[in-house]
């Protein structure tokens, strides 16, 4: 399996090798790290790519050279089933007149938003794009590029006011066009599902409808816009942590397992086996509390609210655990480049063995009543469904690409921390149904539960046979100051593939770059695809099936 | 005169139906917050029943706002017509033995075609509040109505099919426990119906709050709001009360009868009802009119082919 893995990757090398390129590397053990010498082989390099199996672009993220005049494109593509992967880099010129293009976006669906995302805060033109519009950043923010480097935030901000008019007026101007164009006696219309709807959360869609029925969505994001990636430059590395775990609150602690490796690559610093297997405890801890909301969210979308009130109730007790801990329940800040944060007590597995003794005495309960509920499967067994090849199109990750049966899973493909020594198994479902997508949720809470026994076990062996000191293991130093580099780390986060690309200088006290590939970003973009002729009824149970953090989705 | 002034604002009036409103709120919310594992009320009062009192005094002295665009008289009518309708069942209803507060050979027809127009008002609530999710939301309670009336009326004809009688003191005094047998699949139709009438899940389609905001609720607030949560705990009462009178022998009780025997089977079928809301997702409206016209409806006639069948089988001679 090595012999045929390694055999592959040759072969991918290969072919990107035919084309006039300034670098071809091996970069870890599944990626291979390509810099194109002109942009335009882009478009003949990606068709090759598909053709070979790469079908998935993970994200687009530009980085800003503003002293070499350059701005480097980096597009991350996946294979999902063989899993090899290509980090490819274009160099553009930096000046907004020529900082152009071509877009992936025909050829790779997943594309669509990234390729956006970047026109919103790069200013990079993306031609033939077939809608290249903002997203993200509120419309004080037109024409205006917040990610460069050389963007006057400070005068942006003195202009409030008149920042605040500009949003309201873009949005009057809009609701007065809204039905402009629709025929007058026809019964169709422009509802705004969000922001202040009762199950949207901060998103506003734009659902253009004909009575009940759907004719296309056109989700309007950027609510919660915290433009973290940006945040997280003015930090030093450590005080950067407090910006990823806000990520998403529900799952904080893999995201910052995933920042804290990037870093940790860059200073070339090896965790002890002790903070890596706390990773997995509390990342698995965080994992459960996220999907304990997400299950509570999928039937409250439904107008059933028990389950949610019965998942706070045992979700409760994990919280606890991660409370005594760190200090906090929901923002740990617990993971730290280097190792965790704090040394373990081991008192504090008292609180964690309540917390699985709870989630044991009541899981069998809640799958009877409702991941078995009758009335559940008559109204999502059939909806929202994906094929797998739809799952590769999209970028799809997470609990949305396991449900259509797509055997991905960071924690087994790519393995962080102590993953590597668990025996993990992919868990998936065949449908790709919404149903199947809260069925996916609950399998993987179950497995969720049984990683953590095994690594608080594991733990308490350990240190009680003298390999591990809790109280002092936990850090190794990381030096204050980082070379130059760059580094991507991928983890499995509650939602799907987060993919975090980190970009230093020299003596670097704090991050030049750090792009967060989300999934939610993905899963939000398929909101139209899936509701396009369904009703109205369906918004919320699709949109709750997707597992959407509107948190991740801003970013 | 004095005693229709009692019957109109004390009981079965205005004063019984806002104390039941309160009551029932409470013990709703008391109710849920057991099913959900929760506490509930518990601050104001024992066990915080004075917290509904609270919170509806609090609307009453709260804004009613309305909004720009609507015709102030439709929409502030609306809610009052409602309350009022939804009040008048209960003057048909034998609340205890020999008291009905309108004697009539035809109870049947007044409570059936009164619980009947409630729908209607609602709908205009949301067709005067002009706003797309108000408007979506009368549609909807539009269809429904529409489709479950026609197997709730169908459901509450069988006992006067068995009785021969309209008048529903007639009915109770002739209702037994055998009866209660014979009429047993007409009492499920009639409480699905029920359901359904009382926009209570699965059938919360109209005023889906993840869908379409409240439906025709959406732009109601203050006096108004309370008005409309008054309508609907009134129309509560009366479609309880109703099952409670064809179905169930109204204040008959075990050893004696009184009003409490009343009391405890509407309760009982606002317990079934508040279960059925604690372990049911809703469904959709095309599942809705689907369950309606395809399983409803003809079972409920089939229902009624089985009234005639039993009744000439054993009540003839009655």
């Amino acid at each position: 399996m090595e012999r045929d893995g390694v055999l592959v990757m040759e072969h991918l090398k290969e072919l990107i090798s035919r084309f006039s390129c300034a670098y071809v590397e091996d970069y870890k053990k599944i990626w291979i790290k390509a810099k194109l010498n002109s942009k335009d082989d882009l478009l003949d390099v990606a068709k090759a790519l598909q053709t070979e199996g790469l079908r998935s672009l993970s994200t687009v993220s530009p980085t800003d050279f503003a002293e070499d005049g350059i701005m480097e494109i980096n597009y991350f593509f996946e294979d999902l089933d063989t899993k090899r992967n290509l980090w490819l880099k274009v160099d553009l010129p930096r000046d907004e007149a020529v900082c152009e293009i071509e877009s992936l976006t025909p050829l790779f669906a997943s594309a669509n938003w990234h390729e956006r995302e970047a026109y919103s805060m790069f200013g990079v033109r993306f031609l033939h794009h077939p809608d290249l519009r903002d997203i993200i950043k509120s419309e004080d923010f037109r024409d205006k590029y917040p990610f460069r480097v050389d963007f006057d935030w400070d005068a942006h901000e003195k202009e409030t006011v008149a920042n605040v008019q500009q949003i309201v007026d873009a949005f009057k101007k809009e609701q007065s066009e809204n039905e402009v164009d629709l025929e007058s006696d026809s019964s169709e219309t422009i509802l705004n599902w969000g922001p202040t709807h009762p199950a949207s959360g901060p998103i506003r869609l734009r659902v253009h409808c004909d009575g009940e029925e759907i004719i296309s969505i056109d989700p309007d994001i950027g609510y919660v816009w915290r433009a973290l990636e940006h945040l997280v430059t003015k930090k030093d590395f450590i005080g950067a942590i407090v910006a990823v775990e806000r990520l998403c609150f529900m799952d904080n602690i893999n995201s910052m397992v995933g920042y804290a490796m990037a870093v940790e690559e860059i200073a070339g610093v090896t965790i002890t086996p002790f903070a890596s297997w706390m990773r997995v405890l509390l990342g698995e801890t965080a994992r459960i509390s996220s999907h304990f909301m997400g299950m509570g969210v999928f039937f409250n979308n439904m107008g059933l609210h028990t389950l949610a009130m019965w998942n706070m109730d045992t979700r409760e007790f994990f919280l606890d655990f991660l409370e005594s801990y760190s200090g906090a329940r929901i923002a740990t800040a617990a993971i730290e480049p280097g190792g965790v944060r704090y040394g373990l007590d081991m008192r504090m597995f008292d609180e964690l063995q309540k917390a699985l003794d709870k989630f044991d005495a009541n899981i069998d309960e809640v799958e009877a009543i409702f991941v078995k509920n009758p009335t559940m499967r008559m109204r999502a067994a059939e909806v929202g469904r994906l094929s797998a090849d739809e799952i590769h199109m999209f970028g799809l990750s997470g609990i949305v690409a396991r449900a259509s049966g797509v055997k991905t899973d960071i924690r087994i493909d790519e393995p962080y921390a102590a993953y590597d020594k668990l025996d993990l198994e992919y868990i998936t479902q065949e449908r790709g149904s919404a149903r199947d997508r809260f069925v996916m949720i609950f399998e993987e809470l179950k497995s969720s539960v049984a990683i953590i026994k095994k690594a608080k076990q594991h733990i308490e062996e350990a240190v009680a046979n003298g390999e591990m000191n809790p109280t002092k293991d936990h850090m190794v130093k990381v030096p204050k100051k980082l070379p130059k580099g760059e580094a991507i780390s991928r983890v499995e986060w509650a939602r799907g593939e987060v993919l975090m690309h980190l970009v230093t200088q020299e003596k670097a006290k704090s991050p030049y770059r750090l792009k967060m590939r989300a999934p939610s970003f993905n899963h939000t973009m398929m909101l139209d695809y899936l509701l396009r002729g369904q009703t109205l009824s369906d918004i919320p149970l699709i949109f709750g099936s997707l597992y959407v953090c509107q948190g991740d989705l801003d970013r | 005169m004095s005693e229709l002034f009692f019957n109109a604002f004390v009981f079965p009036g205005l004063l019984y139906v806002l104390i039941w409103t309160v009551g029932l709120f409470w013990f709703f919310r008391k109710f849920m917050a057991a099913l959900h594992k929760r506490v509930g009320p518990s601050f104001n009062g024992k066990a915080g029943s004075y917290q509904t009192l609270f919170d509806l005094s609090k609307l009453l002295t709260k804004e009613s706002i309305t909004p720009d665009g609507v015709n102030p008289y439709l929409f502030s009518i609306m809610p009052l017509l409602a309350v009022i309708v939804a009040m008048l069942p209960s003057a048909f209803i034998p609340w205890m033995d020999s008291f009905v507060v309108i004697k009539s050979d035809y109870g049947l027809l007044a409570l059936v075609v009164l619980i009947g127009i409630e729908p209607f008002l609602l709908f205009l609530t949301g067709f005067g509040s002009h706003n797309k999710y108000s408007f979506l939301g009368g549609i909807r309670i539009l269809t429904q109505a529409i489709s479950m009336e026609t197997a709730f009326v169908l459901a509450a004809l069988s006992p006067a099919i068995l009785f021969s009688t309209l008048n529903l003191s007639a009915i109770v005094e002739q209702s037994s426990w055998f009866s209660f047998l014979v009429l047993f699949p007409g009492f499920i139709l009639y409480f699905i119906a029920l359901l359904g009438l009382l926009e209570q899940p699965p059938f919360n389609i109209p005023d889906a709050e993840q869908e379409i905001v409240f439906g025709f609720y959406t732009e109601y607030s203050g006096t108004n709001y309370f008005l409309l949560q008054v309508a609907m705990f009134a129309e509560f009462m009366a479609v309880f009360a109703g099952a409670v009178t064809l179905f169930l022998g109204a204040y008959k009780g075990i050893f004696f009868d009184s009003y409490l025997f009343f009391f405890l089977k509407m309760l009982s079928i606002a317990l079934v009802m508040m279960t059925i809301r604690a372990a049911t997702p809703r469904i959709t409206l095309s599942q809705m009119l689907n369950f309606s016209w395809k399983y409803m409806v003809p079972l409920a006639l089939l229902n009624i082919a089985w009234i005639f069948f039993a009744k000439s089988l054993w009540f003839m001679g009655a």
